[in-house]
């Protein structure tokens, strides 16, 4: 699909319709919205920004590329004075004080803020049904989940309600929704883009990227949003992609592929052969192909569970009512924080904190934590050394199709699991791009660290093959 | 003298305890076997000395100030109420 930021961008600019009609068209469709993708409709702060792009227009001025472009944001995002709830009753009611950097960025660029969008709660999900907004509905068919935690984002832009959205990715909660509603969804490199003001799930592989419809914007939308911020110090600089090399043929590019991701017995048999078909396209493209051993799913999911779960449970800690949050008053300080905390996580969400606190705790921490920190080193190794041989790594999204609702929350472990091919690469803080073919719920295109260029500029090649 | 803090007072939530779910990943990660030859990679994710921030205090705005006293949860008579902290 070409880049609907610049098919936009030169409709506003041509006067075919003002900035305020085409906000005032999606914010209808936000708010009458059948897939329950919203958490608060920005409604004043939209039509605020889109006067002033018209204004802008009107006075004969020239816009910038993303000036009047509405998009929707990850309800995990600052925006100041906006509700920000991590979809969670303990933050219903909570205002951000402050605007996240990369939403900044967005802003200042005259992008213009929709919503603020449903997901599962702090992260905490597979499907965007741990939600106290009521489940995400799927943009293609209502009876499947959206997928997760960015499945309102996702939702939103398949369905045309924001231009491009921007989801948080930990294990891999852009690229498994992306791939749900058949649109594209970059996870960057860890530290590209800074995570500053995003509301912090597991901090160690947290990483904020674009949910969009084209290649083109989810270059258009990084350029914005990446580099270094002082105020997250693992950020880390990096060169502008550059939409002409990312739309040219990608020469002498080798390819790898997992060869345990699929010759097992849980990968679904349609997404196995959809995923080994793209694969011979490739070859028959005359590119080389290469099959890789890699650690197998059970070790991928439980070490990224057991760190992620540490890490939660470290930050959300700071959430027991004081100083902000749904505070229930008990007898004493103790017990407040019990019943503030017990009342106001979901279930998924309670999990997780005691997974990761008992991991952390004295006579686990040896056996379990630090061992997971010992395979998640031999993990980035690997990488490391699977980039010596190739540029490329491609893998399905996830090794079966799109669950029902209601099928995913009932069995946690089978949710974990159904993350096996995208939280190892999570682990390694890689690019990794959800393209929206290949497979039934896409396909993974993986690069080194900082080679968001190169997976753009493959995937943009598989989609004319495909 | 070392003492185990059950799951529930270290997490803060009554009646917590540990799942099944999760238990099957952690017995994963017990039985994994660990390549002795592997480095450690902990320099690499450390953030250099020249890249800290200098440690300063910035005064709020005071629309963030403002927004702060909204998000507490309680106030009387111009006062943001805490829990009782030290028991009698």
């Amino acid at each position: 699909m070409e880049s609907q930021i610049q098919k936009i961008h030169n409709q506003l600019v041509a006067k075919e319709f003002t900035c305020t009609e085409l906000v005032k068209e999606k914010l209808a469709l936000l708010k009458e919205n059948k897939y329950n993708s919203v958490n608060t409709v920005l409604e004043d702060l939209a039509l605020e920004a889109a006067a002033k792009v018209d204004a802008k227009i009107a006075n004969g001025e020239e816009i910038g590329l993303l000036e009047g472009i509405p998009f929707g944001i990850k309800d995990v995002y600052m925006v100041q004075g906006t509700y920000t709830s991590a979809s969670s009753d303990l933050l219903k009611n909570y205002k951000s004080a402050y605007t996240a950097t990369a939403i900044q960025k967005l802003l200042d660029a005259g992008a213009i803020p929709m919503a603020k969008e449903n997901c599962d709660s702090f992260g905490h999900g597979s499907s965007s049904e741990n939600t106290v907004f009521g489940s995400v509905k799927n943009a293609i068919d209502t009876s499947l989940v959206a997928g997760g935690s960015s499945g309102g984002s996702a939702v939103n832009v398949a369905a045309d309600y924001t231009v491009f959205s921007i989801g948080g990715d930990t294990g891999g909660s852009i690229r498994q929704p992306a791939g749900y509603n058949k649109i594209y969804g970059l996870k960057p490199t860890y530290g590209r883009v800074s995570r500053y003001g995003l509301m912090a799930y597991a901090s160690s592989t947290d990483t904020v990227g674009p949910l969009a419809k084209s290649i083109e914007d989810v270059a258009i939308v990084m350029n914005v949003m990446s580099g270094k911020d002082p105020k997250d110090q693992t950020t880390i600089s990096s060169e502008e992609i550059n939409n002409a090399i990312v739309a040219s043929k990608p020469e002498g590019v080798k390819i790898g592929y997992f060869k345990n991701f699929i010759e097992n017995d849980a990968i679904d048999s349609k997404v196995k052969a959809d995923f080994l078909a793209t694969i011979e396209k490739i070859k028959a493209a005359g590119y080389e192909v290469q099959e890789l051993d890699f650690f197998d799913a059970d070790t991928l999911v439980s070490t990224y569970y057991t760190l992620a779960m540490a890490e939660t449970a470290s930050n959300l800690s700071r959430l027991d009512g004081t100083n902000y949050g749904n505070r229930i008053e008990d007898k004493n300080l103790k017990e407040t924080y019990m019943v503030t905390r017990s009342e106001n996580f979901t279930e998924e969400t309670k999990r997780r904190i005691v997974g990761g606190n008992q991991v952390l705790s004295q006579g686990f921490s040896d056996a379990i934590y630090l061992k997971g920190q010992q395979l998640r080193t031999q993990i980035e190794e690997a990488f490391e050394a699977d980039f010596n041989k190739v540029d490329i790594i491609l893998s399905p999204v996830t090794p079966g199709p799109v669950p029902k609702i209601g099928e995913v929350l009932s069995n946690p472990h089978a949710m974990y699991l159904s993350d096996a091919y995208t939280v190892g690469f999570s682990l390694g803080q890689l690019p990794t791009l959800t393209c929206p073919f290949g497979t039934e719920t896409g396909i993974q295109v993986t690069g080194a660290k900082n080679k968001e260029q190169t997976i753009l500029q493959f995937a943009n090649f598989l989609n004319q093959v495909k | 003298m070392s003492k185990i803090m059950p799951v529930d007072i270290l997490s803060s939530i009554k009646g917590a305890k540990s799942s099944e779910a999760v238990d099957k990943l952690f017995d994963v990660i017990k039985n994994a076997e660990i390549n002795s030859n592997s480095s450690n990679q902990n320099t690499k994710n450390a953030v250099s000395i020249d890249d800290l921030r200098a440690d300063v205090v910035e005064n709020s705005s005071e629309i963030t100030k403002q927004i702060i006293r909204e998000n507490f949860p309680k106030e009387k008579d111009g006062y943001l109420v805490v829990s009782k902290v030290i028991e009698g």
